[in-house]
Parts: structure tokens; C-alpha cells; sequence
């Protein structure tokens, strides 16, 4: 792997795992398009992408620090008094804990077999496509359940919580968003696009962080030695890209919804399927 | 509900032990080796559901858990 072909992969993934467009998708595809012949099981891009990964955890922590502060103490507290309280904190703090459940069994259990199988281009583009209708219908279901008024993030049930961390099992699959799903799952228990995408990314932190931890070692394995250096300058530009891509994203919801990026995925995904079907890529 | 909680606790953290062993090598990706991610998720399940415990034992007060 150059430092050109490393440098492009740490923005793609510090951008696109939080853009609704799935980041998984984008770093099978892209390669792809570009004719990287880059061997995704290999050592040491595995521990290239545990640093990615790391990055983009770092920088959900510190874009969300002040929330997360409020967070555990909230949930501490409540451990500590042995009862659940109506601090809205508090709430949330559970909720992420409830819908991270589903998330990090069926990531446990069913991560990779699920990503071998469905690794191919052909697939990944047709998951981005479906990633796209998911988006579409989202938004339709959601303008039609806009007359019921909308939900506070807190006021979400345990169930509702666990469903949005359901869905964000999704993106298991390469080609659909896990921030697209959960914020979709989000939107259609009626919260408005801010909560649902900051209760997304909430949800999200502890599971890349908590994966990319579990991983670690693989980048003092002495197989990753060759990319130690790619790997910490593109942890810190991912997690640069990552930043800059929530920041935008929380302003981006204020006033708009998930559509264009539907278009986006609806497009690529199209063309990567008929250049996989016309061999120009593989 | 209680004794729920409880056994749920120590089957998970039980489980979890197994995992890491290599004892158990249900619904994983490498046979054969130790599961340090099954071992996580398992010993932290084993430690909500001792949370849930703790609060099943103040439940009076506690607010709806729809």
C-alpha cells in the first residue's frame, strides 16, 4: 500500500462512516474503481484499518465529550442509587446501553461470516442501492407520521431503543449505512433528524471504539511493523475527516433529510453495478 | 425477577470464561482459538444483568420500564 493509496483510504474512512453512505461499501468499491490490487485480509491492512477505526471512535468522543460526560455520570449515579431516575441523561445513557446490545451481539456473532459472503463489488453496489431506497422509504414513512408530532430523544422506550440498535445491524451487510440505518429506525419512532442522528452517532461510538480496542493488538503484531507509520498519520486523518464529517453532518440535520445522500448512494451504486457487470471492475 | 437476573448473570459470565478459553466455539469466525471479543461481550452482559438486579430491589420507586 503507497502512502497516496493509504492517505485516500484514512479520508474515506474518516467521511463515510459517518456520512449516511457506508464506509464499508465506499472501501470495497473505491479500490475497485481505482484498480488497487489491495489484499483486504491481509495483516497488515487489518491493523491499518483497526487505526482508522480508532481515529473515527477519538473523534466521536471528542465532537460528543460534553454529552458523554453528562452520560456516565447519569448512568453512574443511577447504578450507584440502585434506581432510575427522570434525568434525561440518565435516559439516554440507557438507551445507548439498550440499543448497543443487539448491535455488538450480532457484530460478535455474525460480522465476519456475513462480510465474506457479501464482499463481492456486484453485492456491495446492490446493498448501496438498497441503501438508498432504505433512505427513501424512511423519509416518506416519516413525512407521513409528521401529523402524529415528534418524539424527545429520551422519551424513546427500551423497546425503541433496542430496535434503533436492531437496525443498525444492518450495516453488517458492505453497502448499507450504519448511521443511515439507525437514523431511518430513528426517524420512523417519529424523533426529528437531529435526535435521530445524534442518538446514531451516540450509539455508534461505543461499538467502533469498543471494536477497534478489541483489535489493538494486531498493530503491535510484527506483521503491521511495514505500516505502523501509514497507520498513525491515517488514524489521525481519519479521525480529522471524522470530526469535520459530524460536525457537518449535526448542522446538515438541522434543516435538511437523508435524501441526497440516498441519491448519492442510488447513483454510485448503480454505476459500480454496471461496471462490475461489464467487467470493468472486479 | 430476580432470580432471572441472577442466573442470567452467571450464565453469561460463565459463557464468557468458556469463550475465552476456547472451550466454546459457537458462532465464531476462527475455530479453534481463544475469543477475546465473546469473552467482552459476555463478562459485560454478566454485569448488566447484575445492575438489572441491583435494581430490581428498589423497583418500588423506580419510573415505568416501558
Amino acid at each position: 500500500m503507497t502512502w497516496f493509496q493509504a492517505m485516500l483510504l484514512a479520508v474515506l474512512q474518516g467521511v463515510s462512516e459517518l456520512f449516511p453512505i457506508s464506509s464499508l461499501g465506499h472501501t470495497v468499491l473505491v479500490p475497485s474503481l481505482l484498480h488497487w490490487n489491495i489484499d483486504r485480509r491481509d495483516p497488515t491492512f487489518l491493523a491499518f484499518v483497526v487505526a482508522l477505526h480508532l481515529g473515527t471512535a477519538i473523534a466521536l468522543i471528542v465532537f460528543y465529550r460534553a454529552d458523554w460526560v453528562r452520560i456516565v455520570r447519569a448512568v453512574l449515579a443511577s447504578i450507584v442509587r440502585g434506581e432510575l431516575s427522570r434525568d434525561p441523561d440518565e435516559r439516554v445513557g440507557w438507551l445507548l446501553i439498550v440499543g448497543t446490545i443487539p448491535v455488538a451481539l450480532l457484530g460478535v456473532f455474525f460480522e465476519k461470516p456475513v462480510r465474506s459472503l457479501f464482499g463481492s463489488t456486484a453485492l456491495v453496489s446492490a446493498f448501496l442501492i438498497v441503501n438508498a431506497f432504505v433512505m427513501f422509504a424512511g423519509e416518506a414513512l416519516r413525512r407521513r407520521s409528521e401529523r402524529d408530532g415528534a418524539l424527545a430523544l429520551p422519551a424513546m422506550t427500551w423497546a425503541d431503543g433496542a430496535k434503533v440498535g436492531l437496525a443498525q445491524g444492518a450495516a453488517l451487510f458492505p453497502g448499507i449505512s450504519r448511521s443511515g440505518a439507525s437514523i431511518v429506525a430513528g426517524l420512523l419512532l417519529r424523533l426529528t433528524h437531529d435526535d435521530a442522528a445524534r442518538y446514531s452517532f451516540l450509539l455508534a461510538t461505543p461499538v467502533i471504539f469498543a471494536a477497534s480496542v478489541l483489535e489493538i493488538p494486531q498493530l503491535f503484531a510484527p506483521t503491521a511493523h511495514a505500516v505502523l507509520a501509514q497507520a498513525a498519520v491515517g488514524g489521525v486523518l481519519a479521525a480529522i475527516c471524522a470530526y469535520a464529517s459530524v460536525a457537518f453532518l449535526t448542522r446538515w440535520f438541522h434543516a435538511n433529510d437523508l435524501r441526497p445522500f440516498g441519491w448519492y448512494c442510488l447513483i454510485f451504486g448503480v454505476v459500480c453495478l454496471i461496471l462490475t457487470f461489464t467487467k470493468v471492475i472486479s | 425477577m430476580k432470580p432471572l437476573a441472577i442466573g442470567l448473570a452467571v450464565i453469561f459470565a460463565v459463557l464468557g470464561v468458556l469463550y475465552l478459553l476456547g472451550a466454546v466455539q459457537l458462532f465464531v469466525s476462527h475455530p479453534g482459538g481463544r475469543h477475546l471479543s465473546h469473552f467482552v461481550l459476555f463478562e459485560v452482559l454478566a454485569a448488566l444483568s447484575l445492575v438489572w438486579l441491583r435494581f430490581q430491589s428498589k423497583k418500588p420507586s423506580t419510573p415505568s420500564m416501558r
